[in-house]
């Protein structure tokens, strides 16, 4: 028995819609085991996510950051270190993202004790943890059953890894990449400058890893921000230091430091504090206005962070200035529209820099906006 | 070294006042040159090298002309860092260990230190809450000397059983407020911030001397001057307190009242210690020991004989902490390192003398 | 002058002094007799004023010239520097001993025959030593009030003439209320006027040593038969003694 073609077509329009979804939907879902994410983390451990997650919480500051920058926003930070938050919430990127206040931030303590109550109530699908402060802060987390990436710190090496890490767990391998790319290029650009900079020529510049409430500085291994300081043309005053430590002003007066970096953790200090001591007044450092503070812009500039490269190219701007020309602000601007969908205003750029605090700094007018 | 003392007490004719040149005042005379010694040293020596002769060149003209302007380093670093720290590191360690003294007589126990009555952690404590709030400088410093004397009213409040209190209920009842404000501490330390507040909780915990200005040597003095006096005038009291309760009282002692008072001097000199050099431990308990062992237990002896040995010590310890390395070593650490050395090759020699062997 | 008016105390539920009433004015002396765990140290301390009292009154100066049994003190102070203590309530709080309140000193120890060793550390006299510095520390207080806990009791015979004879003649002088509590009733006889005689059943006997040191009165109070005895003491003159029956040796 044969069928009419009109009487076909009728039954395809009706059959039609129907394919069409079942083809979408064929389309759409991805085949069984094809996005599962795999990897090892930095512990040495197995890492194994049925697809990206979704919904993250990162017990270690800078990853925070780093995962609101992978995302582009702050849908799958679901909590966070307190100290992240302060962070978050102090600098630009509270401005850029003020639902960023909202993100619980009672996961954990400040010092990285796991609260697993609060994280069973967000229900992460990936922590993120140190995995060098002691089993007794991992254990609950993997206890509890919940997926947990351990991360270590110090190193451009374990930052990339880490960031690496976080990024294909949320599944955005194409910003990932970017992102390390633009890491390799600029660390290249500076070594290979720094490298034709003679020693005597680098100068001696002094990190202060505290200074109000005690002053602390570190020597040069397994310090991030030294590898930075050297990355960028200078030689650690403090190299002779094992570790961070506490240190008084009569060995600063003896260092007598070129350039004096100090932290952005201190919310309160700024190069005036130098100014107004009367020892640290008086070094090479404060006597040529070479003191500068470490600027907050999605994270500290200290420590690693997603921002690094802007950075390192702050720094090795203010001490070769004739080595180093970086526009700052237009690479800010770049920088910030990529990892953050943002355009800078000029303001913005200001109170990253702290230009109200040391624009009279030595070779501070360099990131002051062009007069026309 | 008990012979030293024995040798003191046949050899001395009216104590005090007596116009020939006794043994005691020979012994002590030793004291103050070794405190002038450390105090000397110390302030010669640092990390920023200032060539000797320099260095008292400067020292004269700080002594002398303390109103001239200070221009170069050397001369800020020797007078602004070093003078401060070195005056405030003697002052403490005098006042510790008269401290500890006074305390080991009242509870007639030679193993109490001025730790015991609770002060120190209560102090501690303090300074903990302001550097998480925030609090810095002079604010910071009130907070913990308040704290520090708060702690001492608590312990008076625990120890109060109808309206007395013993010995054994002070001891407990300082036991008791200490371990609360130590466990507050720790959980002021478990929500601090590891970036600031919790490595300077930490360090402060440890004690040092390297926050030391002169604004801070003026904060600080009067307690300590003023408590180390009244103690010092309290020495001939103090014997009689350290008599058995009874004894005390029929010698006309009110040995409650005069055991708060100097609860009160103790709790005014450890407040303002605390204040501007965090918790320092050892020299209380020690340096008595060391008084006793070389000068013997009268009191009118032993308190000058600990302010004095506690101030040279406290002085070269302190001088060792910022001289060594590059980096501060904190005073607990090179306390127990040098003074238990020290003290062990005293209590050999005591041992020894007393046994024959 | 010092003593007790119905002094009662109690501990727990058992009553250790009950109604006890006593006095001795200065220029005489009293010596508490009474076995042990019938109160006497009890008395004494009450009488310090270190007892409190469920019921009665004490009276006695402010300071009170006591002499304890044992100095617990490790203090290794020499013995003038013990003595002069006894200076501490007229110096107050703050002030140190001077010239003249360590010529006082002296001359309690002088008056207890302790000066011969007035330099030499407390703690390596011998246990008779020590007590007379006590003693003396007691005197150089100024107090007319002398309390002395069991004076006698671990001394061997010399030291305890020597107290005895001290004791004495203290009495003699007649310028102060003393008391002491002892095991023995010889020295009750050799140095007081009055006696109080702690009794087994909790009640008191109080009065001149003639009417209360009775061998009928002193085998109530230890259980003990007593006789007295009377011996030729020095200078021929007889003393009376007063021994428990089983003293001595069946004689022949």
């Amino acid at each position: 028995m044969t069928i009419g073609f009109s009487e076909t077509a009728a039954h395809a329009r009706k059959v039609l819609p129907f394919i069409g979804l079942v083809l979408c939907a064929a389309l759409a879902a991805p085949p069984a085991g094809a996005q599962e994410v795999v990897f090892t983390d930095q512990a040495n451990r197995e890492v194994r996510l049925p697809k990206p997650a979704d919904r993250v919480v990162s017990i270690v500051i800078p990853v925070a950051s780093n995962l609101i920058a992978l995302d582009g926003g702050t849908k799958k930070l679901v909590g966070m270190n307190p100290t992240a938050k302060s962070a978050v919430t102090q600098g630009i990127l509270g401005k850029i993202f003020p639902e960023a206040k909202d993100i619980p931030s009672d996961v954990t303590s400040p010092s990285f004790v796991p609260n697993v109550e609060a994280l069973a109530a967000v229900n992460p699908e990936l922590v993120v943890q140190w995995g060098d402060i002691g089993e007794e802060k991992v254990a609950p987390l993997t206890n509890a059953g919940l997926t947990t990436m351990l991360i270590l710190y110090g190193t451009e090496e374990l930052t990339q890894g880490y960031m690496t890490m976080a990024g294909k767990a949320i599944g955005q391998n194409e910003r990932l990449k970017a992102l390390i790319d633009w890491r390799d290029q600029v660390r290249k650009d500076l070594a290979a400058k720094t490298a034709s900079i003679p020693e005597d020529e680098k100068p001696r510049a002094l990190y202060l890893q505290r200074a109000i409430t005690d002053m602390a500085a570190s020597g040069t291994k397994g310090n991030y921000t030294e590898w930075s300081m050297e990355l960028a043309g200078a030689r650690n005053a403090a190299a002779e230091l094992v570790g961070t430590v506490s240190i008084n002003k009569e060995q600063v007066a003896a260092w007598n430091p070129d350039v004096i970096f100090l932290n952005a953790f201190e919310a309160e200090l700024d190069p005036s504090w130098v100014y107004k001591d009367p020892i640290l007044s008086l070094t090479n450092a404060a006597k040529n206005h070479k003191v500068y503070k470490l600027p907050l812009g999605g994270y500290r500039w200290d420590p690693p962070s997603q921002e690094s490269p802007l950075s390192w190219m702050w720094m090795a701007n203010l001490l070769h200035p004739e080595v180093f020309h970086y526009d700052l602000r237009a690479e800010m601007k770049k920088a910030y529209n990529t990892l953050y969908h943002y355009d800078l205003a000029d303001a913005d750029i200001d109170g990253v820099l702290w230009t109200a605090q040391q624009g009279d700094a030595a070779n501070y007018d360099q990131f002051k906006v062009r007069q026309e | 070294m008990s012979s030293v003392s024995e040798g003191l007490a046949a050899r001395d004719g009216m104590p005090g006042g007596s116009p020939t040149w006794t043994r005691t005042t020979l012994v002590f005379a030793a004291f103050l040159a070794l405190l002038c010694v450390s105090l000397l040293v110390s302030l010669c020596a640092g990390r920023f090298g200032v060539p000797v002769t320099r260095a008292l060149a400067l020292i004269w003209q700080g002594l002398t002309d303390p109103s001239a302007p200070l221009q170069a380093m050397d001369e800020r670093i020797v007078l602004l860092v070093r003078m401060p720290r070195v005056v405030l590191a003697a002052l403490a360690g005098g006042g510790l260990a008269v401290c500890g003294a006074a305390l080991q007589g009242v509870f007639r126990n030679p193993l109490v230190s001025p730790d015991i009555l609770g002060i120190s952690q209560g102090a501690a404590f303090g300074g903990a809450l302001a550097i998480m709030l925030g609090i810095w400088g002079f604010p910071l410093i009130a907070m913990v000397f308040v704290a520090g004397m708060a702690a001492l009213v608590l312990v008076g409040f625990l120890a109060r059983v109808s309206g007395r209190t013993e010995t054994v209920t002070v001891i407990l009842s300082g036991l008791v407020v200490s371990s609360v404000f130590a466990a507050v501490v720790s959980l002021l330390q478990f929500v601090a911030d590891p970036e600031t507040s919790l490595p300077a909780i930490v360090y402060w915990l440890m004690g040092s001397f390297s926050s030391a200005t002169w604004a801070r040597v003026l904060i600080a003095a009067p307690g300590l001057i003023l408590g180390a006096a009244l103690l010092w005038s309290l020495r001939f009291r103090l014997n009689v307190l350290a008599l058995d309760e009874a004894e005390a009282k029929s010698l006309g002692a009110r040995t409650e009242r005069e055991r708060w008072l100097v609860f009160a001097l103790v709790a005014v000199i450890v407040g303002s210690q605390v204040a501007v050099s965090g918790i320092i431990g050892w020299i209380g308990i020690v340096i008595p020991h060391a008084a006793r062992l070389l000068v013997g237990h009268d009191h009118r002896r032993m308190l000058p004989a600990s302010i004095l040995l506690g101030a040279a010590f406290t002085t070269i310890i302190d001088t060792l902490a910022r001289t060594v390395t590059a980096a501060e070593i904190p005073l607990g650490v090179i306390t127990a390192l040098v003074g238990a050395p020290i003290f062990a090759v005293l209590l050999r020699n005591h041992y020894r003398e007393r046994t024959g062997r | 002058m010092i003593g007790l008016s119905e002094a009662t105390v109690r501990f727990g539920a058992r009553t250790v002094v009950d109604r006890l009433s006593f006095s001795v004015p200065v220029g005489r002396s009293l010596a508490i007799l009474g076995p042990n765990g019938r109160g006497k140290t009890t008395a004494l301390r009450a009488m310090l004023g270190f007892q409190h009292l469920h019921a009665g009154t004490r009276s006695a100066p402010t300071i009170v010239g006591y002499v304890p049994q044992v100095s617990v003190n490790n203090q290794r102070l020499r013995a003038i520097d013990i003595a002069v203590m006894g200076r501490a309530a007229h110096l107050g709080l703050f002030r140190q001993p001077r010239d003249e309140d360590y010529a006082v000193a002296r001359a309690a120890l002088g008056r207890t025959g302790a000066a011969g060793y007035a330099e030499r550390p407390f703690d390596r006299l011998s246990g008779g030593e020590r007590q007379l510095v006590l003693l003396a520390r007691a005197l150089a207080t100024g107090s007319d009030v002398l309390v002395l806990d069991e004076p006698a009791a671990a001394l061997d015979l010399h030291n305890q003439e020597r107290l005895l004879v001290l004791l004495e003649s203290l009495r003699q002088e007649r310028h102060k209320a003393i008391v002491f509590t002892t095991h023995d009733p010889n020295h009750a006889l050799a140095a007081a006027d009055d006696a109080l005689l702690m009794m087994p059943d909790g009640s008191a006997l109080f009065g001149p040593v003639a009417e209360t040191m009775t061998p009928a009165h002193l085998e109530r109070l230890y259980g003990v038969p007593m006789r007295t005895v009377d011996l030729p003491g020095p200078a021929g003159i007889l003393h009376r003694a007063v021994l428990p029956a089983f003293a001595g040796a069946p004689a022949g």
